[in-house]
């Protein structure tokens, strides 16, 4: 439950500390899912999926950085353009392709195995909590800390978050801004582009509308997060066990799951209004 | 509006007409049926043309809702939960004060829903104050709370189990807005609509407070120098903001639906931040603006029934305006003299 969440979390990540709040997660995810099941059913590969998936969210990415840093449009709007883009393309799509604008369930498409560790799956306890998941779901986690050597151990990650800091100062000491945004925009495709593949090619369906807000809730575990790999992770950790809790709830128990969904918004809102904000001069008075 | 922007506006417009032409053309196997039912459709009878008035109307008050916070350079991005609040309210007193004579209950539960859905927002302009939490994301945040609380409602405790969906049981149909143009949606919610509309613009271009909101949203420094409480024009703004988009909500359920649906906002908080987009923050033009929005989404609806385009390509179109709306370059080979008149919400918002 937690991977796609945390793909697309640590490809917001990029983005707001390049300086930037792409809002557009949802939207690179969505059409992800749908290219990457797309093409994997049309080649019985999964790999052509993953960089269909990839690539389209990618040139998604590539839209939102030419529209807000050459066009100087404003990223929120063209991120909620993102969002309606392809909520409506992908089920005007699957319409077109499949005739069918609800479940499309992909038969013929190679399963993803699960991998069980050697050794560490035979501790008793430990083994089945540490094992036994989905190439994608390791990788996820490789990821994390990828994200955390680039962002704090090489000149790119150092300038990267100078721009998001002070764009203005990083300019004048010769950092490209527009470079290193346009870099953190494709990277957060490329990121939301493995969670839309985390999404559909597991369960080899497709559902208009199938990210479902994880795509904001990625956004809300990077705010949470505070700009940090390691507490993006624990913060998509804390919201995928919370929705695999409603999916639970959802079976088990009549209480509506609505209720958990609206946890994670709730949590983030708290930590916003908890956490030692600088007042701005003036305002509150 | 100046002559620059009308031209934008006519380019945005017909980028927009452009791309649904090219989508039609390429995803339909009889583009002369498909083209024409789009384009003339909505406007060849009564029907279709009260439908397209009837879906303009949540969008010119989420519009004039959207252009309020804009002016004062606060992005309210809880529309949508605040129109989705106020529509579940009005449903809720409706039931409960069953009793009353309509001529009674109109009032009295248009003030509680534009009260409740106002301190939504509010809640936003405060947190900003107290704790300067960033508005744009606070809104977001308690209106996707907002969302799923009412959405848990609908589903447990008020469902209708003879709905076949999520929606709670209709209200006495006495309180039902008259119609317009039988059989089309049009309804009397239609002049209410205007009446905000105008009044606001009224507020907005005659009243001190409404200069008072513009001069904050040019510049609060400025605006703070010359004794106007900022934080004031922060909350209220956000509340008049929410309660129109509470309004919007509630006339769409009085006049049409006369019930509780999961998910019937179907995107009038989204559609309501382009609205007052492309209205460059102008109340009056929201109106028109609005009436696009309405043709495209009724234009693909129609296509849909007399041809074979799918209804989701209004949301593809709709999408391009959102591209094209707030880019300051595009047209800059067009003016003579750069970041002459810089629009607000771009600049300033995103530092609140």
């Amino acid at each position: 439950m937690m991977t796609p969440i945390l793909f697309a979390a640590l490809g917001g990540l990029f983005t707001h500390l390049s300086g930037l709040l792409n809002i557009g997660l949802e939207g690179m995810m969505l059409l992800s899912a749908f290219f990457s099941i797309y093409a994997a059913d049309l080649t019985h590969n999964l790999l052509i999926g993953f960089l269909a998936g990839i690539g389209i969210s990618v040139l998604l990415a590539l839209l939102m950085g030419v529209l807000s840093l050459n066009l100087r449009a404003n990223i929120f709007v063209v991120g909620l353009g993102v969002n309606l883009f392809a909520n409506g393309f992908t089920v005007m799509l699957a319409s077109l392709f499949f005739d069918s604008k609800g479940t499309i369930f992909f038969q013929n498409l190679p399963r993803l195995a699960y991998l069980e560790i050697p050794f560490i799956h035979q501790i008793p306890y430990l083994g089945s909590v540490l094992s036994g998941y989905r190439l994608l779901d390791y990788l996820a986690i490789g990821a994390v800390f990828l994200c955390a050597f680039i962002l704090y151990k090489t000149p790119y990650g150092y300038h990267l978050r100078a721009v998001g800091k002070d764009s203005k100062a990083a300019q004048n000491a010769g950092i490209s801004v527009y470079r290193h945004r346009m870099r953190a925009l494709v990277l957060s495709g490329v990121f939301s582009g493995l969670g839309g593949c985390a999404l559909s090619l597991p369960l080899q369906t497709f559902v208009g509308g199938m990210t479902n807000g994880r795509g904001w809730i990625a956004l809300v575990a990077v705010i949470l997060g505070r700009g940090n790999p390691i507490g993006v992770f624990y913060a998509s950790l804390i919201f995928g066990s919370a929705s695999a809790l409603a999916n639970w709830l959802q079976a088990s128990v009549s209480m509506s799951p609505k209720l958990l969904m609206a946890l994670p918004f709730l949590i983030t809102l708290l930590f916003l209004v908890v956490k030692k904000n600088k007042l701005e001069e003036g305002v509150g008075r | 509006m100046n002559q620059f922007n009308v031209w934008r506006t006519v380019f945005i417009v017909g980028a927009a007409l452009g791309f649904g032409l090219c989508v039609i053309l390429l995803t339909s196997q009889e583009p002369g049926v498909a083209v024409h039912a789009f384009f003339v459709g909505p406007f060849s009878n009564t029907y279709f043309f009260g439908n397209l008035l009837a879906s303009a109307i949540p969008l010119v008050l989420t519009g004039v809702a959207a252009c309020v916070s804009f002016s004062a350079s606060v992005f309210n991005l809880g529309l949508e939960g605040q129109v989705y609040l106020g529509s579940f309210l009005g449903v809720f007193l409706a039931w409960r004060f069953e009793t009353f004579p309509p001529i009674v209950l109109y009032p009295f539960v248009f003030s509680i829903v534009f009260c409740c859905s106002g301190l939504l927002a509010a809640l936003s302009g405060y947190l900003k104050i107290k704790r300067n939490v960033n508005t744009l994301i606070s809104s977001l945040l308690i209106s996707y709370i907002a969302i799923y609380l009412v959405d848990a409602l609908i589903e447990t405790v008020f469902i209708d189990p003879n709905a076949g969906m999520a929606a709670t049981p209709y209200f006495s149909d006495r309180f039902l807005f008259a119609k317009l143009l039988p059989p089309s949606d049009l309804h009397a919610g239609l002049f209410l609509a205007l009446i905000f509309t105008f009044s606001l613009y009224l507020v907005m271009k005659k009243s001190v407070f409404g200069f008072e909101i513009a001069l904050t949203g040019k510049n609060p420094t400025f605006a703070r120098y010359t004794g106007i409480s900022v934080s004031k024009i922060l909350m209220l703004s956000m509340f008049l903001s929410g309660g129109f988009a509470g309004m919007a909500g509630m006339i769409d359920i009085f006049g049409i639906h006369g019930r509780m649906i999961r998910g019937f906002s179907n995107g009038y908080g989204w559609n309501g931040i382009a609205v007052a987009l492309i209205a460059r923050n102008q109340p009056l033009w929201a109106i028109p603006s609005a009436l696009f929005f309405a043709y495209l989404e009724n234009a693909a609806n129609v296509g849909a029934l007399l041809s074979d385009i799918t209804p989701e390509i209004a949301r593809t179109i709709q999408a391009t305006i959102f591209f094209t709306v707030t880019a300051e370059t595009l047209f800059s080979f067009v003016r003579k003299k750069k970041g002459g008149e810089a629009w607000t919400p771009s600049s300033t918002a995103s530092s609140r």
